[in-house]
């Protein structure tokens, strides 16, 4: 036969979840929820931020979330979920001691390695926050591994501000530039108003050691990535993170795939120099 | 390698005795059809050995189209074990177009992750090979998979007073134990030779050298050939369902009666299908018709292939016969050929 068995390493769990219990949530807008979880093996996730796992609602179905807290020694790990279907729903109705089943984590996360020494410029679009946060979490516990932080963070409304407390304890740090934008006036907010785009101008970017790191919806894309060209930053140098419908999360269902790549196993995260030539990316 | 010859009555004595220890499946004609499908043989002399193509492939035995892989309890602690289901089988009478399309999906199923029930099906599959000539359709010559050269234990060639086997592996060798063959005459094994050339001429053929198909790929996205040829698709998702090398399932769930518990199964889906890339913000990445037709071609031709080195395409021509419109890849594979070579030239004046 073709296929030699003997050499390959048996996955036989490879779709198999593992559960882990509900210990917490925290509510966040009208449409997200911050799930905190326990995986009941006592083991860590063992997960990179950027890195996603794919959530089980048995009996419902599977989707893929990213992982929002950073890593950490513990079995638990938080998701933030915004209640869009099926298995997005069934978690909203769930409740602490409830048990979901979770595989993973699966793809590339974040290039830590690179981040290292540099300027970071985050760059966040509504629920685009959630798998930044776990990075942003591991840069701010290692704060003195890195140069500048800049956080540019933008929403549609004042309610749809995701992390609230955490972000006021962002905002007093001295170490991190934090900016907040809502992208029309309104009645609940007097800090800056207009696309996440308007802050650009006013940064001051030092392009040769600056990694923009840049999540948000499609659209927001487009856009940031002009700005980010436009402050001279390198397209290897800005690093997004895409999403697609999802299956399997490990490269066999199809449904992922972005021209030649599986976003499940060569993303979520890519550089923008990777997919600048993919005319599906974006 | 070794070349036996076997007659007839012993291909069916080979069959009877595999039936002993194994399921065994081939090709059975369809009544009063020019159609044919993998069945479960339960007569040897049922099985007809000389066809052109079935409509579903035998990758069935290996991805079943409806598949349960994971079985799960709810209630107080709920908890889930993976179901992987294999028996022994024998894939009697396979062409080479269909022998290598399992190859291609071996690598595609373990590559970077090892897709448990994949490999325990194949681990437990014995393929026992026949060749064949081509319908009008098919295009195995310019796939370059008239001829498979492993994934298989036995492939008779038809000549003279039954048909030359070859031996390709140990467990082939094991089938052929107690079943009469003889020496393979220098005459049977020049009809092999003249077999094959018979398969190779085919009409219905690609304008270029099946390993540079990538490279005419490069230039092509935008070009307007993919609309020209989407004109008449459906959308319908047939030449996805059809193929032997297609991969892509979707992920269902089946509670029991009793909602305490229940399955997760897998179905073949397509890429062809107008939800396929629909995220559940309702954006979908490939809209048109055309974006899909041309990520279908691209999957075959192009990203798989660089991926894995060979194209995921084996030429049987199933999704042309099956396609309500004959939407044929040969035609278009040409046309972007041709738009890649008048590119070239434009770029080199
Ligand atoms: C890498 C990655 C990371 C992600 N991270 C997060 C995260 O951190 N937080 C978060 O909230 N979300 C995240 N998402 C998005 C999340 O996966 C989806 O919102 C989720 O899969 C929706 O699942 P559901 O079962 O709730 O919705 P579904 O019930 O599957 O669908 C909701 C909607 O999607 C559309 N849809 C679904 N299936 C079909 C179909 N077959 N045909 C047509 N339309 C269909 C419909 O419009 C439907 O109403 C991430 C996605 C990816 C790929
Ligand atoms: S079978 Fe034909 S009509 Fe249907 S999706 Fe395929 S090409 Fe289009
Ligand atoms: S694309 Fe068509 S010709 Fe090629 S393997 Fe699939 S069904 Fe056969
Ligand atoms: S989610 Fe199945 S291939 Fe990526």
């Amino acid at each position: 036969m073709a296929l030699n068995v003997s050499t390959l390493k048996a996955e036989p769990n490879l779709y198999t979840p593992e559960m882990a219990a509900l210990t917490e949530v925290v509510p966040q807008t009208e449409l997200e929820t911050l799930f905190k979880f326990e995986l009941q093996s006592g083991n860590p996730l063992g997960h990179e931020p950027g890195q996603f796992v794919q959530v089980s609602c048995l009996g419902i179905g599977e989707a893929p979330i990213s992982v929002s807290s950073m890593p950490c020694p513990e079995p638990t790990f938080d998701l933030c979920v915004r209640n869009v279907g099926n298995v997005t729903a069934a978690l909203h109705n769930m409740t602490a001691g409830d048990a979901v089943g979770i595989r993973g984590p699966f793809g590339h996360g974040f290039p830590i390695d690179a981040l290292k020494g540099k300027d970071l410029l985050f760059v966040a679009g509504g629920i685009g926050l959630v798998p930044v946060r776990s990075l942003i979490q591991m840069v701010l516990a290692n704060r003195d591994e890195y140069a500048a932080v800049t956080i540019l963070y933008g929403f549609k409304t004042p309610g749809e501000m995701l992390f609230r407390d955490e972000i006021a304890q962002w905002q007093e740090r001295e170490d991190v530039d934090l900016r907040l934008t809502v992208d029309k006036p309104h009645s609940d907010w007097d800090g800056h108003v207009g696309v996440i785009t308007t802050l650009f101008p006013e940064l001051e970017i030092q392009p040769d050691r600056t990694k923009a790191i840049v999540v948000g919806p499609p659209i927001m894309y487009r856009f940031v990535l002009q700005e980010c060209k436009l402050k001279g930053i390198g397209d290897d140098d800005i690093i997004l993170s895409l999403e697609r419908r999802m299956r399997c999360g490990v490269g066999k269902c199809g449904h992922c795939q972005i021209n030649n790549k599986y976003v499940c196993q060569d993303g979520p995260v890519f550089t923008y120099n990777d997919i600048k030539f993919m005319w599906e990316a974006i | 390698m070794t070349l036996r010859a076997i007659d007839y009555q012993a291909v069916l004595a080979l069959i009877q005795s595999l039936m002993q220890e194994a399921k065994v499946v081939a090709p059975h004609q369809r009544e009063g059809e020019r159609q044919w499908s993998f069945e479960e043989v339960t007569e040897p002399a049922n099985v007809c050995l000389e066809y052109t193509s079935t409509v579903l492939p035998p990758k069935k035995y290996a991805f079943p189209t409806q598949e349960r892989f994971l079985r799960y309890e709810l209630g107080e602690s709920p908890k889930a074990e993976p179901i992987i289901e294999a028996e022994p089988l024998v894939l009697f009478g396979v062409h080479t177009c269909d022998i290598y399309a399992l190859n291609c999906l071996d690598i595609a199923m373990t590559d970077e992750h090892v897709d448990p029930n994949w490999v325990a099906r194949r681990k437990q599959m014995r393929i026992v090979g026949v060749d064949c000539l081509p319908d009008e359709y098919c295009f195995c010559a310019s796939m370059g998979t008239a001829t498979v050269h492993e994934g298989y234990d036995l492939f008779l060639t038809p000549v003279d007073g039954g048909y030359v086997v070859e031996v390709a592996t140990e467990a082939g060798e094991e089938m052929l134990t107690n079943i009469p063959t003889k020496e393979a005459t220098s005459a049977q094994v020049a009809q092999v030779k003249a077999h094959l050339n018979k398969k190779m001429q085919q009409e219905h053929k690609l304008d270029c050298d099946v390993s540079t198909l990538p490279l005419h790929f490069s230039g092509v996205a935008d070009s307007e050939l993919w609309e020209q040829h989407a004109e008449r698709c459906y959308s319908c998702g047939t030449c996805n369902l059809v193929c032997p090398t297609c991969i892509c399932y979707d992920v269902l769930e089946q509670l029991n009666l009793a909602l305490d518990g229940g399955e997760r199964v897998r179905v073949w889906d397509s890429c062809m299908l107008e939800e396929f890339a629909t995220v559940a913000t309702g954006e979908n990445f490939r809209e048109e018709r055309s974006q899909r037709l041309r990520h279908r071609f691209f999957r075959k031709y192009s990203y798989l292939f660089t991926r894995y080195g060979q194209p995921y395409c084996c030429g049987c021509g199933r999704c042309v016969r099956q396609c309500l419109v004959h939407i044929d890849p040969v035609p278009i594979l040409n046309d972007v050929i041709a738009e890649s070579q008048k590119g070239a030239t434009v770029r080199g004046a």
